[in-house]
């Protein structure tokens, strides 16, 4: 006999609030379905009342943990309606606050992930590990969350003195590859929690059009960082981690190389940090009528912002976001058929979930 | 291996349009023609391209809505502009899942119908009226 067990919105098994609905047979899930709306804000209409200043403040609380790229890629947009390029210290800069979300980002997750396989000790290892991070982020903006960094035409602080960030970021690295990476790489307890757990399958995720860290543990070798290289990425030396097959573990692996991948870009990107101007100083500039779009690859993967403006208005016509966790979440639904109903709590969160993103 | 450039030039044929693309925006845009959204969507599963999203603009006045499809093509962003006078235009869920949620958000948005699909609720809840979020109220 089939039952159906719902879970969420606001469920101690999920991160965040929406809601699966799951078709049992005994304690194997049948088939599952997803309900989000929960946390609607109205935010892409809410953006058509703001001015070109006030626009980049709200769309910045998008999401709590990776506020900074939802405002890297809106004034990226921006900037293609208004012409202004940022100088190259202030393309630097851009990667150095991109990668040290994406730190921040997967260290939370993989503490979370450890919370789920009864990890409890490496989860608090996690987040003081991530307390870290907070802290060079916060030495640099002055904030642990919504960073302020970026404006139309380039960033609003620069990094004096990038040799004590290298320090704490090398010190970092050293922690994470001593610590959490071995840990999640080479324990039989995380090893029998994730192998073989919640697969999306290479084909699946190419026609579900899966994003980030999940697309790439199914064996899509997809980063925008590399297909399109934006702010200076193209003078970045990084490998992009791929794993064939798509289940927990493969996500986990996927996300603790990139870990280290962020490390080696960050090195890079503080020690050739060019000297000049952080923004296009004194320009005046203004938006022609049009559509702007950008993309960036955020922690869990692409986000796209298109903005459209009319001549001579001080605010845009229209703001569309696509974000990673709106084109991934689907998966969820083919990632649980066939699991056990005790996994499903660990298989949700194994993609990352941010649901303020999705829900906007 | 076919380069991105070439695969680009094969699309006008495919769509049967002889208009040109131009890049703007930070988008190669296309106007697909007199080809439906079906066809656009066939052709693009044919190049292997990866669907992203559709963006919906409610026009001034009454002039409806504009549709823009976005597929990603070796890096390469794609957008394809549909212009509706109706209030519909068919879906293309059955032959790109991807399109799932950004159909349903859609609809529910802006009370458009996408032919040729049943809907279950997204953002808004069951017995909510769709098209309160952005389109303006329907006098």
């Amino acid at each position: 006999m089939s039952y159906k067990i719902p879970m969420g919105p606001y469920h101690p098994g999920l991160e965040e609030p929406y809601k699966l609905d799951m078709i049992c047979e005994g304690e194997t899930v049948q088939d599952a379905k997803l309900h989000i709306g929960f946390n609607f804000r109205g935010i892409e209409h809410l953006a058509e009342t703001r001015n070109y200043i006030q626009v980049i403040a709200l769309m910045e609380r998008v999401c709590g943990i990776c506020s900074n790229i939802h405002t890297l890629t809106l004034c990226s947009a921006m900037e293609r309606l208004t012409g202004l390029t940022p100088p190259p210290r202030a393309q630097y800069i851009r990667v150095i606050m991109a990668e040290l979300e994406r730190l921040h980002s997967h260290v939370l997750w993989a503490g979370i992930a450890a919370k789920l396989m009864g990890f409890k000790t490496m989860f608090m290892t996690c987040f003081e590990i991530r307390e870290k991070v907070m802290d060079v982020l916060a030495s640099i903006s002055g904030n642990r969350v919504n960073y302020a960094m970026n404006r139309i035409g380039g960033v609003n602080r620069d990094i004096p003195d990038p040799q004590a960030i290298l320090k704490m970021v090398e010190a970092l690295e050293l922690e994470m590859a001593h610590t959490v990476i071995p840990i999640f790489t080479t324990s039989s307890t995380a090893r029998s929690r994730c192998a073989g757990v919640g697969v999306l399958t290479t084909e699946k995720a190419i026609s579900l059009g899966v994003v980030g860290p999940v697309a790439r543990a199914s064996g899509v070798p997809q980063d925008l960082r590399r297909a399109a290289p934006y702010a200076a990425y193209a003078e970045m030396e990084f490998d992009v981690p791929v794993q064939p097959d798509g289940d927990v573990r493969a996500r986990l692996l996927v996300r603790a190389l990139e870990i280290m991948e962020s490390c080696k870009i960050l090195r890079q990107a503080l020690a050739k940090l060019p000297p000049g101007e952080i923004h296009t100083e004194g320009e005046k500039f203004a938006f022609t009528t049009g559509t702007g779009t950008a993309r960036v690859e955020a922690p869990r993967g692409e986000v796209l912002y298109s903005v459209s403006w009319k001549e001579g208005s001080r605010n845009p016509a229209r703001v569309h976001v696509r974000t990673p966790t709106f084109a991934v979440m689907p998966a969820i639904r083919w990632m649980v058929q066939g699991a056990r109903l005790a996994d499903t709590p660990l298989i949700q969160a194994s993609i990352d979930p941010c649901y303020s993103c999705t829900d906007r | 291996m076919t380069s991105t450039m070439t695969l680009l030039e094969s699309i006008p044929e495919k769509l049967g349009t002889t208009e040109p693309w131009v890049e703007k925006g930070g988008v190669h845009w296309l106007t697909p023609g007199a080809k439906s959204v079906r066809q656009l969507a066939a052709a693009m599963n044919e190049l292997h391209a990866r669907f992203i999203t559709i963006t919906a603009y409610q026009l001034p006045k009454d002039e409806g809505l504009r549709l823009e499809y976005h597929w990603d093509l070796d890096g390469q962003l794609l957008g394809f502009p549909f212009q509706l006078t109706g209030n519909s235009i068919e879906s293309i869920f059955d032959l790109c899942e991807a399109a799932d949620w950004i159909e349903r958000e859609i609809h529910e948005e802006y009370s458009l119908d996408f032919q040729g699909r049943e809907y279950e609720p997204l953002l808004l809840r069951q017995g909510e009226t769709s098209g309160v979020n952005l389109r303006e109220e329907k006098k």
